[in-house]
């Protein structure tokens, strides 16, 4: 086998393997695998109800564990003060394997029940004294806010009597000599009245159905109560106020007390003698003084019972949620006949089928059975599905290609290329030695603060670019190299070597003269500032975008050759390959040919003048065999032309019919032959001879489909249409290469030549300094907010179309499914 | 040019009404459902669902009354998260569907409190949809004048009591009086609201109007909410004190029955003459079917729990049909109003089941309607 070594060039080679595991074994083989994560089981009993399959008595209660979990994790979460959870590396495991597996479940749910019984006992009495002391504390808060009422009325009653008894004296208002007029006082408080506390946001409602109630009669005083009460249990807050209605008569004050008691409103007597009221006031200080004694005590027994939860729930939401999933994986198997086996059916990679059974044989070790569990490798025509390992460097680049379609089982997987093709289209578009230090060294953060990074939630905006944060590395390193090549940092250029152009002033102008020497490497400085400059790239990054996609384009379609060989269908390479690959190479190609040929004459000291290469492809089609002899590239440029031509027009036939008349022809010999199609008929017999030899039940599910002659004929017309227009339609989406780079260069420019132009107005001297400091922090807000973030991400977005449809319509079918594993248990907390 | 412009506002809402009405369960949810031996089945069973594990966090035994919360909770939050999203006039639409709620828990507050049921337990036992805020003070007033004075009058409900404020106790014959005038009322402005014939004096209506398609499908809706109330007022005073005259001024002055049919109800003495109005409306034709072939009218008095029952599950199962209608349409209001009776019925079908199961009743468990 040519794969000794996992690669990400195809998906890994699946077997379909069936598991016969002794029932004693089975929870602790399917944790042992569980560690491992390579097996992904098939539903063997899909037509079972979920709660009439064999483990739902034990999934029941590990539910009704969770739940428990579940209850501690929010009172741990709803304590005012953090109590420490102790994290699960520091926590001793708790084994649920092995021949104490059931003994320590059942003690750990018995554990978690007998805490659950205390936490929710404490709760309730803590509840009960909580809601007893928010009761006396509402009661001060109405004795002290009705004294101040009576006060003011008492204040003003005096006020009244003053006009008669010129003995009473401002004085009176002091507190120590209200006791003794008190007494008096209260005589003229005949006037009955109705205190509590309500929510604050009924009040205006209490107050409307009053006043209706009361026909318009009402008095009714209330002020806010500062500070809120906070619910024990939910931690909510609720707002209260203190009321006080005045009324008169038995029947109205009935009616006013039931629409209070209606309103949630909480009545409290009060007494309209002062002393009384006082003493009142004191003797509910002191309950509440006792009370918030054994509150605070209750606080801390709870809270140190809470403590204790808090340094194993880790440890027992870990088991839980590892128990429930085993047991769920369990009730995927098939018990055999006589109830001592379960069967189990799954795909594994073919290359771990060994790191299985050593898995298998550790199980039964550790559970102390006798009989191992038994691994067999079935042979079947279902297709496997699609599992490509990835680490933590390729996974970014496969996910993007995830995204566009799972490849095909044993397809080539076009996320390998990606690794670099992807960055390096971007860099095309991104090209600046700065611009791309920058992102550079953010990627580079990260990969060094990976670890860190990793245990912390990072929010919706930065996630992706840790996920992503490989791929940002590779697009900064390539856009350096593109930004050497464009010979651009920041808009500006490196001067590394000597330049071939001298400058020198003839006339007005300053007009560069070639002098020989040849820059070595990228771009020559020269053209920096130049007027022609932009003239110059123009043609030059178009004619690379084009050089590039083509090259791209022809090594996606050879990719289509490796497949086409993968799977035997030598029929596809010459119906389908070879075709495409002519018609792309005798338009496109030549066209890159005559580029790098263009590219390498001297025009100046040609005899012809130069061509433009685009009107000679278009003359090439619409009018063959003809070339302007003042433009000709090349002798004999007419003929080569009328041959490629002629090449590709046969190519489209050729695509057109091979492959629907190979189709034709194959299906007559069948028929010649005598056989008659019985739709899927052999194929199950096929399936049924399997079984017999195997001694296993494969079940074919799905049958393969019967492949209509129209089907193939309608497909290869799509097909051919398709291709032949997209071969010119995906060439020009090459040119966004060009298009992008040319915003991203020009943009920068803007932005440096703006600071630039702004500090050069500015005066020597203290402020100047500062001004220009802003200026240029305002500058590198602007590159990196503008150039390196939504120009880097509309790069990013182009360079994924171009690989999602210029490169991935020419070979990748994606039709497979993804390999969804019964995961590994640390991966997936 | 509505449809064209649906969208700008509502267009969300539908998207959203249309996906919770997905998670509505099916045949072959009910199906599974039916086959739990316990409560703890019913709930693995529901988590299956949309329903998700919203009993999860529920202590062992559950009752079937914490599973009824639970659903209309779910229902609830759904309906508020609609209306905090809508805008007039579809506001105004997903108010009127809570005035019906409200409706019903007026009534119930009102003869709790007249057979001296706690007030606290009453409000409790009110529908969340149609909690106002000052419901609970209802229990104050001991007439209907006063009742309308001191609390209902800031209500939406205002001007439906206003034309039942002649009757002057309260016992129970006047309370359902009074519910059906009300509902009448109701009914007839809601009427009225998707019709948007905005002539209406009792309320002023200073929204854009609904556009045509809702107007067609609510009137579907309604029309046979009213003569639903028509039948079963009809039936229900056979034998009552209450006069004929004042029977026919309950009935919804809307629907299918509406007029002739309600004048002939009107003076029915017995549910043969019921049967004969309906069956001049084709698709009522079959309510009584099922009845009058099983008895064949031998001894009426067996066979009237039974007709009746038999007539209650034809009316649901005819509302569940055109709540259903309501769905096939676009750009129209009707889906929110269908999807809530839609989900009414369905918690009245959990809450079926589950007592099945609770009380060991299984072979009475199928008596459901499915919805989809």
């Amino acid at each position: 086998m040519s794969d000794d070594y996992p690669s990400l060039l195809r998906s890994e080679q699946m077997s379909l393997v069936q598991l016969f595991v002794p029932t004693e074994v089975a929870h602790d083989t399917v944790a042992q695998l569980g560690e491992l994560g390579n097996v992904q089981f098939k539903d063997l009993n899909p037509n079972v109800n979920p709660f009439q399959r064999s483990f739902v008595g034990e999934i029941r209660r590990i539910d009704e564990m969770s739940r428990r979990v579940r209850f501690f994790a929010t009172r741990i979460q709803q304590e005012q003060d953090v109590v420490p959870i102790r994290p699960l590396p520091e926590s001793a495991p708790i084994n649920t394997t092995g021949p104490r597996a059931a003994q320590t479940m059942d003690e750990l749910d018995v554990t978690l029940a007998a805490h659950e019984q205390r936490l929710t006992q404490m709760n309730d009495s803590y509840q009960e004294l909580s809601e007893r002391t928010k009761d006396l504390v509402e009661a001060r808060h109405v004795l002290r806010e009705t004294a101040v009422f009576f006060d003011k009325a008492q204040v003003q009653q005096i006020n009244i009597r003053t006009s008669f008894d010129d003995s009473a004296a401002p004085l009176l208002r002091n507190d120590d000599c209200e006791n003794q007029y008190s007494s008096g006082a209260v005589g003229q408080f005949d006037l009955e009245f109705i205190a509590g506390t309500i929510d604050r946001t009924r009040v205006s409602t209490f107050e409307r159905v009053l006043w209706r109630v009361l026909r318009g009669n009402l008095y009714m005083n209330h002020t806010d109560i500062v500070e809120p009460f906070i619910d024990p249990v939910t931690r909510e807050e609720t707002r209260k106020n203190v009321f006080i209605i005045f009324a008169h008569g038995d029947v109205i004050l009935a009616k006013i007390r039931k629409v209070a008691e209606s309103m949630g409103a909480t009545l409290y007597p009060i007494d309209a003698n002062a002393d009384k009221r006082a003493d009142t006031l004191r003797e509910v200080e002191g309950r509440l003084e006792d009370i918030q004694n054994i509150l605070y005590n209750t606080g801390s027994t709870r809270r140190s019972e809470l403590i204790k939860i808090g340094e194993s729930l880790r440890n027992w939401q870990e088991v839980v949620r590892k128990e429930k999933l085993i047991y769920e994986t369990l009730n995927l198997f098939n018990y055999d006949l006589r109830r001592k086996t379960l069967i189990a059916e799954g795909w594994v990679p073919t290359r771990d089928i060994s790191g299985i059974q050593i898995a298998l044989r550790r199980a039964t070790v550790e559970s102390g059975a006798s009989i191992p569990p038994i691994v067999h490798e079935l042979r079947t025509h279902k297709t496997p599905p699609t599992f490509i390992r990835t680490n933590k460097f390729t996974e970014g680049f496969q996910t993007i290609m995830d995204s566009y379609g799972i490849a095909s089982y044993q397809e080539i997987n076009p996320g390998l290329f990606a690794v670099i093709t992807f960055p390096f289209l971007f860099a095309v578009m991104f090209g600046d030695i700065g611009h791309g230090f920058i992102i550079f060294v953010a990627a580079l953060y990260m990969i060094l603060a990976e670890r860190k990074l990793a245990k912390i939630e990072l929010d919706e905006m930065i996630s992706p670019f840790f996920y992503g944060r490989y791929i940002i590395l590779l697009m900064g390193l390539f856009s350096m190299y593109t930004g050497l090549m464009y010979n651009d940092i920041f808009s500006r250029s490196l001067h590394l070597w000597h330049s071939a152009w001298d400058f020198s002033t003839t006339g007005e102008k300053l007009v560069g003269v070639d002098n020989g020497y040849r820059y070595p490497f990228g771009l020559d400085p020269g053209w920096h500032g130049a007027d022609n400059n932009l003239v110059f790239l123009n043609s030059y990054k178009m004619k690379m975008s084009i050089v590039l996609g083509v090259i791209d384009m022809t090594f996606a379609l050879c990719l289509q050759l490796f497949n086409h060989i993968r799977f035997k269908r030598s029929l596809d390479i010459y119906a389908n390959f070879v075709p495409q690959m002519i018609f792309l190479q005798s338009i496109f190609g030549y066209l890159v040919i005559c580029i790098l040929y263009k590219w390498s004459i001297d025009w100046s000291k040609a005899s012809t003048s130069p061509p433009s290469l685009l009107n000679m492809l278009i003359s090439m089609f619409l009018s063959p065999g003809k070339v302007d002899p003042a433009e000709q590239l090349y002798p004999g440029q007419p003929f080569v032309q009328v041959i490629l031509l002629l090449l590709a027009a046969v190519c489209v036939p050729w695509l057109l019919v091979t492959k629907p008349y190979f189709a034709w022809k194959e299906m007559h010999q069948i028929k010649k032959q005598g056989y008659v199609g019985i739709a899927g008929n052999d194929e199950s017999l096929d399936g049924v001879l399997e079984d017999e030899e195997e001694g296993a039940v494969v079940e074919d599910g799905d049958e393969d489909e019967q492949h209509d002659f129209g089907d193939v004929v309608i497909h290869q017309v799509i097909h051919t249409i398709e291709f032949c227009l997209n071969c010119i339609s995906h060439t020009a989406s090459y040119l966004r290469l060009w298009a992008l780079s040319l915003a991203h260069a020009q943009l920068s420019e803007v932005f440096w030549s703006l600071a630039q132009a702004l500090q050069s107005t500015l005066d020597p001297g203290m402020i100047g300094w500062i001004i220009s400091v802003i200026v240029w922090l305002m500058w590198f807000s602007f590159t990196v907010g503008v150039l390196c973030c939504m120009e880097g991400l509309s790069a990013f977005l182009h360079a994924l179309r171009l690989h999602w449809v210029e490169s991935n319509s020419k070979h990748f079918e994606a039709g497979g499914y993804v390999r969804d594993s019964f995961c590994s248990w640390t991966l997936a907390s | 040019m509505e449809a064209l412009l649906f969208n700008v506002d509502s267009g969300f809402l539908e998207g959203t009404v249309r996906g919770y009405k997905a998670g509505i369960l099916t045949q072959s949810h009910y199906n599974s459902l039916i086959q739990c031996e316990t409560l703890e089945d019913f709930r693995t069973q529901l988590s299956a669902t949309d329903y998700g594990n919203f009993l999860a966090n529920e202590p062992l035994p559950i009752s079937t009354a914490t599973i009824t919360d639970k659903a209309t909770g779910i229902l609830v939050d759904q309906f508020k998260y609609l209306r905090n999203n809508a805008v007039e006039p579809l506001s105004k639409f997903l108010d009127y569907i809570t005035y019906g709620y409200m409706i019903d828990n007026v009534i119930l507050l009102i003869t709790g409190t007249l057979h001296e049921r706690d007030t606290h337990e009453l409000i409790e036992r009110c529908h969340p949809l149609g909690v106002f805020d000052s419901m609970p003070a209802l229990c104050v007033a001991s007439n209907v004048e006063e009742l309308y004075q001191s609390v209902l009058v800031e209500t939406p409900l205002a001007p439906y009591f206003r034309s039942c404020l002649s009757a002057s106790d309260l016992d129970d014959l006047n309370i359902e009086i009074i519910r059906n005038t009300v509902y009448k009322a109701y009914l007839e402005d809601f009427y009225a609201f998707c019709s948007n014939s905005s002539s209406n004096s009792n309320s002023s209506y200073a929204t854009p109007g609904l556009n045509a398609a809702t107007t067609s499908v609510m009137q579907r809706i309604l029309a046979f909410e009213a003569d639903r109330r028509t039948v079963n007022i009809t039936i229900n005073s056979f034998n009552t004190e209450l006069s004929k005259e004042e029977r026919a001024k309950l009935f919804p002055c809307i629907g299918r029955l509406f007029p002739e049919g309600n004048n002939q109800l009107a003076k029915a003495d017995e549910i043969e003459q019921v049967r004969a109005v309906c069956e001049s409306v084709g698709e009522y034709r079959q309510f009584f079917s099922d009845s009058s072939n099983g008895s064949a009218g031998e001894n009426a008095d067996g066979s009237e729990p039974n007709t009746l029952s038999h007539l209650e599950s034809h009316f649901f199962q005819t509302e569940v049909y055109l709540n259903k209608l309501a769905f096939l349409q676009q750009f129209q209001y009707g889906v929110f109003y269908a999807y809530v009776k839609l989900k009414e019925q369905e918690i009245r079908n959990i809450t079926w089941i589950a007592e099945c199961i609770a009380q060991n009743a299984r072979e009475r468990v199928g008596e459901i309607v499915p919805i989809f």
